[in-house]
């Protein structure tokens, strides 16, 4: 179906080589996964597959793709609107009207379908990826997963025979993303849909790959099943750390498979007692205070009667689906939001009363989109001003950049940063002033594994030092990594609220991998249970 | 769904009816009675929040009309409410003069102007929130479509830059800034550009691999029809415009012949 022999791709601007001599071949009905850190090229393999590379962002190309027969160099990338459909990282950005029922119409209309075609294909979609209840509705006021749905039946509208997928689930809750992964499925399997995607929370796919593209940043290539793939790879999900951690001679993909190969396992630790984790008595004072606060947008309500205190130096995740009132609830303890009812208070102020220096001095918040802080023109530039806004000795914001992502140089453009390498300038410009209080709005959206990682040592050193972090995120692996407290939020109601090992066992949709490997034992990341076996000889 | 275009020729001619009139009251009422056409009727679009912005554009052009109305003319005659300081202006220039006496009379026309004036912007913000401009120009006919797709994107970039430039300011705001001078422009327009370019690239990406632009001939999903309702509503509405008073009638026949286009707003929430 898609044959690349001997593809190179180099950018003009850039240094790097993209990918080298790249030769696989992709037969009908398969899935591929494309992974890779960030940056590393993942996107650009993607748009590869209908010239949208080089024929839309320029770029040298050598070596030859074929998709069905016809070679991306001779025909453009309309030219096969009909044989592939490609859904892109925001589908947000990518729509054109403003109707769910014209956009999935749109691409049939400019190949000039007839209209009872057009019609019944609408309709074939429609049942196809659960939409019908949509159809109506403007694009605009959809959900994520609801948004991403729209996008992949534009596509289908088509009938293509490749469906290409840019990191589809990244900014979903776990639940949408599943919906999204499982229609995606189904379209494998009844429809033999060839599908090629990539994706950084790898948890949430391997289990449906057929093979895996890792692409490693300095051109070279690994092509494999996922087994062969993941047991050396350097980004790994937690179900294949475990599998390593505990030696195992097969790799796993899936938590049925995983349990069924630490059946034994499990029984044995099952024996030993689990000490139980060292309850903090919570003797710091209460940083931020919120008490009985509602709010509603028009007639929606966002948050009701909520109720929180949050002591110093604490981590605390706030999770729920999207639109379940985190944003609202992390933006009116910003001071970004005035609540209709209820007080909140941050080191004993109203944080809508505070400006400048002293907001600084007092809360940092990293937008979802961390580049909204940003506007120098170098890095440098960029550290410079922030020294400058929070009144700190020069270099000091530059000194903590270094610390996060070493080597980083000084004179890059803050917008050709890698996402990753982008939310460590924020971070520092925003830590600089030594905040009281630090809120982050969904920080892991696109980061890989590293750059997780690398986030997780920052927060966690400035929490000992009485930094308190709240963090709204929908992604579980870095709860059970990061958080002391997490709160669970659903329509405007704090529905959980405890100990992040307590609030995260109890609920089977937003349980990590190793704890839903693990269950009934109370671990939620590779190095407890590592820790339980050690223990245990 | 009704045609849009009957919404739009229903709107026009009676904005064309208030403007032959020419009579306050009858301005008024009617500007109110479409406001309850507009509450009942208006889909659940982008859009549907035109009328409010018409309305408030209409306050702001009857301020303004006043205010040069009272500052600028040319002297007429009638009972004086006020004067206030003339500015003295070359002699080459008789006739006109900057400030002056102000009269009940030139006050009352001033008004009157503005409030005609704000009464037609209404009456098309009435009609961008009953039918959309987007479906509206998706009616053309396929000749000019290519035009009208061309200004669809362009005008739905305009709500998309509004809504960056207020999350910037306020993540800037965040990190103590204040919004006011030349800087704090610059701070804005940098990431602001840069959002819209990105942007306006995924877009044109997405469009090109839709096949846009690679056949020539297009043709076109669901096309509107021409009921009875349709015909009905723009009869009644080009009535008005020989008859003042079948104005009102017009409205009534909006109320009762337009089934309502409102659809269920579950799930809006969520993204509020």
């Amino acid at each position: 179906m898609i044959v690349f022999s001997g593809v190179s791709l180099i950018y003009p601007t850039s240094t790097k080589t993209i990918l080298e001599d790249l030769t696989f071949t992709v037969a009908e009905g398969e899935l591929v996964l494309v992974m890779g850190s960030t940056g590393s090229g993942k996107s650009s393999l993607l748009r590869l597959v209908n010239g949208l590379v080089p024929h839309h962002t320029g770029g040298i190309l050598a070596g030859d793709i074929s998709v069905n027969g016809i070679s991306t160099r001779e025909v453009k990338p309309g030219g096969f609107a009909h044989l592939v459909g490609i859904v892109g990282q925001n589908p947000l950005n990518g729509f054109v009207t403003d109707i769910v029922e014209e956009e999935l119409a749109f691409g049939m209309e400019t190949l000039n379908f007839a209209p009872d075609v057009m019609r019944k294909r609408v309709e074939e979609v429609l049942d196809q990826l659960s939409l019908a209840h949509l159809r109506d509705r403007s694009i605009a006021t959809l959900s994520g997963g609801e948004q991403q749905r729209v996008a992949i039946g534009s596509a289908l509208v088509m009938h293509p025979k490749i469906l290409v997928l840019d990191e589809p689930t990244s900014a979903l809750d776990p639940i949408a993303a599943e919906e999204v992964l499982s229609i995606v499925h189904r379209l494998v399997h009844d429809l033999g849909l060839t599908v090629i995607l990539s994706e950084h929370k790898l948890e949430r796919v391997i289990q449906f790959a057929d093979r895996i593209i890792h692409i490693k940043g300095d051109g070279q290539t690994l092509i494999g099943t996922p087994q062969e793939v993941l047991k050396s790879s350097d980004i790994a999900p937690p179900i294949i750390e475990l599998g390593r951690a505990l030696n195992l001679p097969d790799i796993s993909l899936s938590v049925r498979d995983m349990r069924r190969v630490t059946e034994n396992l499990r029984a044995d630790l099952s024996k030993i007692d689990v000490p139980p984790a060292p309850i903090q008595t919570p003797t710091a004072r209460e940083v931020v205070i919120v008490d009985k606060v509602s709010h509603s947008y028009g007639s929606a309500p966002a948050l009701r009667d909520i109720s929180l205190a949050i002591r110093a130096g604490e981590i605390v995740a706030i999770m729920g689906r999207n639109g379940a009132g985190k944003s609202s609830l992390l933006r009116a303890i910003a001071g970004i939001l005035k609540v209709n009812r209820g007080g909140i208070s941050v080191g004993g102020i109203n944080p809508l009363e505070l400006h400048g220096n002293e907001r600084t001095k007092t809360i940092g918040f990293i937008p979802q989109e961390p580049s909204d802080l940003l506007y120098g023109q170098s890095v440098l530039a960029e550290c410079r001003a922030a020294d400058k806004d929070n009144r700190v000795n020069e270099g000091e914001t530059f000194g903590l950049l270094e610390k996060f992502v070493p080597g980083i140089s000084s004179k890059t453009h803050p917008r050709d940063l890698s996402e990753g390498q982008r939310l460590a300038l924020a971070l520092s410009v925003i830590l600089s002033a030594k905040p009281k209080v630090l809120i982050l709005d969904e920080p892991t959206r696109g980061l890989d594994y590293a750059a997780k990682n690398s986030l997780i040592a920052t927060l966690r050193e400035f929490a000992v030092k009485g930094c308190t972090t709240l963090v709204a995120t929908h992604d579980v692996e870095l709860v059970a990594e990061l958080a002391t407290r997490t709160i669970f939020i659903a329509d405007g109601d704090v529905v959980a609220d405890g100990p992040t090992i307590d609030v995260l066992l109890s609920s089977p949709a937003f349980a990590p991998q190793v704890a839903k490997i693990m269950s009934p034992a109370p671990w939620l990341r590779v190095k407890d249970v590592v820790a339980a076996v050690y223990t245990k000889r | 769904m009704l045609h849009p275009l009957a919404w739009w020729i229903w709107a026009g001619s009676i904005a064309i009816g208030i403007a032959k009139a020419s009579s306050i009251p009858l301005a008024l009422t009617t500007v109110g009675a479409v406001a309850i056409v507009v509450v009942r009727k208006s889909e659940d679009a982008p859009w549907s929040r035109s009328f409010q912005w018409s309305l408030k554009v209409g306050i702001w052009v009857i301020g303004i009309r006043t205010l040069t109305g009272i500052l600028i003319g040319v002297p007429s005659a009638g009972s004086t409410l006020f004067t206030i300081p003339q500015i003295p202006l070359p002699t080459w220039m008789p006739g006109i003069r900057i400030g002056g006496a102000v009269t009940a009379e030139r006050l009352m026309a001033t008004a009157h102007d503005g409030i005609m004036l704000a009464a037609i912007i209404a009456l098309l913000g009435a009609a961008a929130s009953l039918a959309s401009p987007h479906r509206l120009l998706r009616s053309l006919p396929v000749m000019v479509y290519e035009f009208g797709v061309a200004v669809v994107i362009a005008t739905s970039v305009l709500p998309q830059l509004v809504s960056s430039s207020a999350r910037i300011r306020q993540a800037q705001r965040l990190r103590g800034q204040n919004n006011r001078g030349l800087s704090s422009w610059r701070r804005l327009a940098l990431p602001l550009l840069e959002d819209a370019l990105a942007r306006s690239l995924d877009l044109a990406a997405a469009m090109d691999s839709r096949g846009y632009g690679f056949s020539r001939k297009r043709s076109k999903y669901r096309p509107n029809s021409w009921r009875v309702s349709e015909y009905l509503l723009c009869s009644s509405a080009v009535i008005a415009v020989v008859h003042p008073i079948m104005m009102l009638a017009a409205v009534l026949v909006a109320l009762v012949v337009v089934p309502s286009q409102k659809i269920s707003t579950q799930g809006v929430a969520a993204t509020a």
